[in-house]
């Protein structure tokens, strides 16, 4: 059978595999199997347990479960509404203010957490029902935290960036470096698209209350003593203190990223022993159990995405369609357009973690043809898959909002986080014309490559 | 894309498994191993965390080197994984893609989810079979990582076969509590 005809049936297989319903790990593991048996030696099917476990076996992605026992424990206790409310008080004075501290208080809480589900729920079930008591539209407040959320996977440290380091064998510290700059990026445009919709709904409230005197809680004001500022931010400070210690014990050379995902795990829990007091055992445990759940559930579709993508390539597939793509002669930035619709058409169906690990073989090749730097790329794929999270059919934080806010109609959350879609578009496109967004802070700390 | 979930009407299926006999005692078995499990695995967890952390202070302040602090903790996370599978699998924690259930009626519903669990049945099973032949081969010749620490690799490569076993054994029961629903249904 020819390689084109092999490398169909794959992908078919695979389709038929996932859409059946199979658990993700199942399908891709099966589906390898098979085509194992079928088109490699025979002593390829007695080394499939020994390539998943080395595969596995990396300190950097068995790291995950760490970062995610850090942000389970944070997200487990009331952080997420403090940290809003802090920043909140700070930055009352500012027209639009509600929205841009809900908007810092995702990065911050996204940063320390790395988890976009758990921050949209963690700040949302405080900043939506605020915005709402202040006027602000269901649909604005929704979309606001919806897209907050996602600056998750963006901001070290991500998962995402860690399975692309691993997948394109880049440096993680470097990749990390890397999205700090788009973070802060699309942070400066969702504040200035939230300032806009703020003054547009306050001038609309003003020429009501001119015109009918029915005043909306857009018009009133909230005043915060300093005494009442400088006690909000004394509980948020620690988790300030964790993110920051972390990010020193990583690019200050004294611990590797794994060893700074134990230490930011166990510097979490013991934040939030002394700051929350959750000290028991019955309290503990929940956080420990959810934690196990997802990472043994991300694991395992790492394990056996590897395993298909090894497959994948002992039988020319990713080399033979890399090649294709090659031989097509793309401009380099129809190329990069193409692959980035591929990728968004993929965040329907699949988990960033099995995108990136499935495509990697393919795309990466062409992209280094093309003369792309991957570092630069991971983060442009990043923010693509960040859109995945907010954009219909799967969207999952816009379910993570309905959730939050189960009375704002499905039509409004979407329609709401429309423009924050466009935002991070536009986003990319300013990574595009100034790569330097994204590399010079690693090229500044690292140097150059 | 979501957690798979139980096939409509065999949510409470566990219930319907006969109270006494062979197939209650499988599956008071299989749940007892993943309760002890999730726990064990719990604790692996604050371990690898520990480890990783007591490595920065050891190599930093105490200057002792570190050589065996990363696949310690390698082992702790693998076999938390591994030995887990079986839990999640049990709260059908696993995602799919669940785009197609929405469209199907309920009985096209059951069975598809009954095919899924067979194929899943099957490749555990494979995956199970030769995790023990790897741990197998380990032991015999006495393997161990190219690491200066240099552990047995029969341990790491137990921990994923007694983990697989267990999830096949788990996606089993499932398949057997299938029957039991089924069987009810139709009386």
């Amino acid at each position: 059978m020819s390689e084109l005809m092999i490398g169909f049936l794959y992908g078919l297989g695979t389709l038929v595999l996932m859409f059946s319903g199979m658990p993700i790990a199942f399908a891709l593991g099966l589906i390898a199997v098979v085509f194992m048996y079928f088109f490699m030696p025979g002593s390829a099917l007695d080394t499939v347990t020994q390539n998943v476990y080395e595969e596995m076996a990396s300190i950097t992605l068995l790291s995950i479960p760490l970062f995610i026992l850090k942000g389970a424990a944070i997200g487990k206790t009331r952080a997420g509404s403090d940290l809003y409310l802090a920043i909140h008080a700070w930055m009352n004075k500012i027209p639009g203010g509600l929205g841009i501290a809900n908007i810092f208080a995702c990065a911050l809480f996204a940063a320390m957490a790395g988890s976009s589900p758990a921050t949209c729920s963690a700040i949302g079930s405080a900043g939506i029902p605020e915005m709402r008591a202040r006027g602000y539209s269901p649909g604005f407040a929704a979309g606001l935290i919806a897209a907050g959320g996602t600056l998750g996977i963006l901001l070290p440290p991500s998962i995402v960036m860690i399975l692309f380091a691993v997948a394109a064998e880049q440096s993680l510290g470097r990749l990390f470096l890397a999205g700090i700059g788009p973070g802060i990026l699309l942070i400066g445009l969702f504040c200035v698209y939230a300032m806009w919709k703020y003054r547009k709904e306050y001038n609309a409230a003003l020429v009501i209350y001119e015109q009918s005197g029915v005043k909306s809680a857009h018009l009133n004001v909230t005043e915060y003593t300093t005494p009442q500022k400088v006690k909000l931010l004394g509980k948020v400070l620690p988790f300030v203190v964790l993110l920051v210690g972390v990010m020193v014990a990583l690019y200050g050379g004294f611990a590797t990223p794994s060893e700074t995902a134990g230490l930011g795990a166990l510097l979490a829990m013991i934040l939030i022993g002394a700051t929350y007091r959750i000290w028991r055992l019955s309290e503990i445990k929940p956080i420990l159990s959810s934690t196990i759940k997802e990472s043994t559930m991300l694991m395992l579709i790492i394990g056996m995405s590897l395993l298909y993508s090894y497959v994948m390539s002992y039988l020319h597939i990713s080399q033979n369609v890399a090649e294709w793509i090659v031989s097509m002669q793309f401009s380099r930035w129809v190329l990069l357009a193409t692959i980035l619709l591929m990728v968004v058409f993929l965040g329907f169906f699949l988990p960033p973690v099995s995108i990136i690990l499935m495509t990697a073989p393919i795309i990466l090749p062409p992209l280094r043809a093309a003369g792309f730097d991957l570092i630069w790329f991971g983060v442009v794929m990043t923010i693509i898959m960040e859109m995945g999270l907010i954009h219909p059919p799967v969207g999952l934080n816009i379910f993570v909002i309905k959730n939050v806010a189960p009375d704002i109609p499905l039509k409004e959350v979407i329609w709401g986080v429309m423009p924050f879609v466009a935002l991070m578009a536009l986003a990319v496109l300013i990574l595009c014309f100034f790569p330097g967004v994204a590399t010079w802070l690693p090229n500044a700390v690292m140097g150059s490559k | 894309m979501n957690p798979g979930s139980e096939p409509v009407g065999l949510a409470k299926a566990a219930d319907r498994l006969p109270n006494r006999g062979a197939i209650r005692w499988f599956s008071d078995l299989v749940h007892g191993l993943n309760n002890f499990c999730l726990n064990l695995s719990m604790l692996a967890l604050v371990a690898a965390a520990l480890v990783l952390t007591s490595s920065v202070a050891l190599r930093y302040w105490l200057k002792i080197p570190t050589d065996w602090q990363d696949e310690f903790s390698v082992f702790l996370l693998v076999g938390a994984i591994f030995s887990c599978g079986s839990y999640v699998q049990s709260q059908r924690g696993h995602i799919g893609i669940e785009a197609v259930a929405p469209l199907l009626s309920p009985r096209v519903n059951k069975i598809r989810q009954f095919i899924c669990d067979l194929m899943s049945l099957l490749f555990c099973s494979f995956f199970s079979w030769k995790s023990w032949t790897l741990w197998h081969e380990a032991w015999v010749d006495g393997q161990t990582t190219s690491s200066t620490w240099a552990p047995p690799l029969s341990i790491p490569y137990g921990l994923m076969s007694f983990g697989m076993t267990l999830l096949t054994l788990q996606i089993l029961l499932q398949v057997i509590e299938y029957f039991y629903a089924t069987k009810e249904e139709t009386q």
